[in-house]
């Protein structure tokens, strides 16, 4: 009925003996649809985890592509800088592939309230870049400017400071010259980097540059890719750009091996899950298979007796077969599709759904907020679909390889 | 409330160098007979500072970016006091840096605020030199961490390197300071080398000049090996040993104070 008029005999025939009996059909499909759905789910969430991992390992400090002074990453010296860091920068920001670029300065500094002296690291960074979605100061709606600077909340308690507080910064110049002023802090930040959250005192790229004594220069790049995924081709193209000729370009993933392990891990486990598809609707397809050709032997034998080549009740075995997969993944995709779609418009949160665990983790000196937002891709259910229609056949081979090895004579017997 | 003599230079170089020969009694004899070591680092070590001192110094770093010369006047009082106040360039004139045992502290005049310098600071520049806040305040130690030793006889010029090694569990920077000093036993050249056995540095002594009445290198040079194009030079100018030195010198209220 569904497949139309036009479709082989075989196929409507095949569809039609489903449907002889509804109630295992109906059973099997649920089966098949219950374990795609639930594929899909965790799919889903893998694919949240993995991008999500990617963007909060990226997104606040690393970005997809850095670019320093060659020197700069094992010295961490104030002077290795790159100069015409704003004509690099404009350049770069003109980019099509490039979806952001923030210029910063690391000095380390001292910094006290009082007479007690802090080691610090004071980071001068694009306040318009850095406050963006997913960045370092994501959300941040206190202004800066005016000698105002944010503090790393563990440090500030460290210091015993607060919001208004002011607060001498003590460095030393690139010049060699010494470095001090007097600030006010005008907030404290909680970042999902603990060495900010630790370390960091937080100010515009322009103050840092002029306490620091720097012209038109910075310590690193920190380029975002528009597609996260081609980090590694945009640093090898800007690599050989003019406007970063001798400075050292990398990939996120070679700057930080061992975040990139951590993402490549989670992006594996989809194998794991798709064995479970396998299992699932091998067990559905092979039990709805082998019962049906078991009980319609007669019936086998009477296609035969009549002339029927055998090959065509393999094929209509298959192809019942790979109906009922189909449909069974078809029904479980729009059903998993559906609730992925729900899940990541209202968001998961994973503490309310332990019963009150952490809402966030820190591992790696990272930290994760525990809200889940799942999302698939197209591949994930073409992943899915196929794997169900691959075991619909290789579960019913054996069923059809008998029935067409009947003896008509004796199957009608039967 | 000492005796009065001035090295400026001294404070800062007793207070940066790790041990430097005294000239008095050791000297006596320019044979090759080994010194006693004991008695030449002692020397060393009071060689810039005696009891007290006052100098007035100059240093130069040199990085491959940049040439910066301040001048600066140092007391200095025993083992563990010192005060540095720089004079010049007179965007850093004022800044001071009182040392009182292994405690630091900074005055800025620019901010009118005194900070002291955390342990975590210890190893960072001391006022954008090569030498280390930990050269501040590590040299009155070097006698107790490490242990000392004759090593070889030198020929040019004509001396004995002497060889410092950590003693076990010490924590520190260095694993070995190696120490040149010539005949008159005055130091010539101090090689420090690092936790894992590397050349860190090297420091060279030279310019041997009569200065508060006595004979000593007027001229050091810090040469951090791994950074090519750096170096820090100190050059005393005046130096007065064992002269009185008022009694609240050394303190958090004339460090404010300046000079």
């Amino acid at each position: 009925m569904i497949m139309g008029a036009r479709l082989p005999t075989t196929w409507r025939i095949a569809w039609r003996n489903l449907w002889r009996n509804p109630r295992r059909t109906s059973l099997a499909l649920a089966a098949i649809g219950l374990s795609v759905t639930l594929v899909l789910l965790y799919d889903g969430i893998l694919r949240w985890e993995a991008d999500y991992l990617v963007d909060t390992i990226t997104g606040p400090m690393l970005g997809h592509v850095q670019a320093h002074a060659p020197e700069w990453r094992r010295t961490r010296a104030m002077d290795k800088t790159m100069t015409g860091s704003s004509r690099a920068v404009e350049a770069l920001r003109r980019d099509p592939d490039v979806g952001g670029v923030d210029a910063r300065v690391y000095a380390p500094a001292l910094a006290a309230l009082g007479e007690e002296g802090f080691a610090v690291m004071v980071v001068g960074v694009d306040m318009a870049e850095a406050t963006r979605p997913s960045r370092l100061l994501q959300g941040l709606k206190v202004p800066l400017g005016g000698r105002r600077v944010l503090v790393g909340r563990l440090l500030a308690e460290q210091m015993g400071v607060k919001p208004g507080a002011e607060i001498a910064i003590v460095g030393q110049g690139i010049d060699g010259s010494l470095a001090n002023d007097l600030f006010t802090v005008a907030a404290l930040i909680d970042t999902s980097v603990d060495l900010v959250n630790r370390q960091a005192i937080v100010l515009p790229l322009a103050e840092a540059r002029e306490l620091f004594a720097m012209g038109d220069e910075a310590h690193e790049l920190v380029i975002y890719a528009r597609d996260p995924a081609r980090a590694g081709p945009l640093a090898a193209r800007l690599r050989g750009s003019s406007e970063l000729a001798g400075v050292e370009v990398l990939d996120w993933k070679t700057a930080a091996p061992g975040m990139n392990d951590l993402v490549e891990l989670v992006s594996v486990m989809w194998v794991f899950v798709l064995l479970l598809v396998f299992v699932a609707a091998a067990a559905g397809v092979a039990n709805t298979a082998l019962m049906s050709t078991f009980e319609r032997t007669h019936e086998f034998g009477m296609l035969l007796a009549l002339g029927t080549a055998p090959s065509r009740i393999v094929a209509m075995i298959l192809i019942e077969s790979l109906a009922l997969g189909v449909t069974g993944a078809l029904l479980g995709t729009a059903f998993g599709g559906a609730l992925v779609a729900w899940a990541y418009h209202a968001g998961v949160d994973f503490a309310k759904l332990t019963g009150g665990g952490p809402t966030s983790l820190s591992a790696w000196g990272v930290t994760f907020t525990m809200i889940m937002r799942p999302r698939l891709a197209a591949i994930d259910i073409v992943r899915v679909v196929l794997a169900v229609m691959v075991t619909a056949i290789l579960a019913s081979a054996w069923p059809a390889l008998r029935a067409a090895r009947l003896q008509p004579a004796r199957a009608l017997r039967e | 409330m000492v005796t009065r003599q001035p090295v400026c230079a001294a404070a800062l170089a007793a207070v940066l160098i790790v041990a430097i020969s005294p000239g008095s009694a050791a000297r006596l004899s320019p044979q090759p007979q080994p010194p006693d070591v004991a008695a030449v680092l002692a020397r060393l070590d009071d060689l810039y500072r005696s009891k007290s001192s006052i100098a007035r110094m100059e240093i130069v770093v040199t990085s491959p970016r940049s040439t910066r010369t301040m001048r600066l006047k140092a007391w200095t009082r025993g083992e563990d006091d010192a005060l540095i106040v720089i004079e010049a360039p007179p965007r850093e004139a004022g800044t001071s840096t009182l040392r009182v045992g292994s405690n630091l502290w900074n005055f800025l005049p620019r901010i009118a605020r005194t900070i002291r310098v955390p342990p975590s600071m210890m190893l960072g520049s001391w006022m954008g030199t090569d030498f280390t806040n930990d050269d501040l305040v590590k040299e009155s130690s070097m006698h107790r961490d490490f242990s000392s030793r004759i090593d070889r006889r030198s020929d040019a010029p004509p001396g004995w390197w002497l060889r410092l090694d950590v003693k076990p569990g010490v924590v520190g920077r260095w694993a070995r300071i190696d120490i040149l000093v010539d005949d008159a036993n005055l130091p010539v050249e101090e090689r420090h080398f690092d936790r894992k056995g590397r050349l860190a540095r090297v420091m060279t002594f030279d310019e041997t000049r009569t200065l508060g009445g006595r004979r000593l290198p007027a001229h050091l040079t810090l040469t951090p090996v791994d950074q090519p194009g750096q170096r820090t030079e100190m050059r005393y100018l005046e130096l007065q040993f064992d002269v009185a030195i008022p009694n609240d010198t050394f303190s958090l209220s004339r460090l404010e104070r300046g000079q």
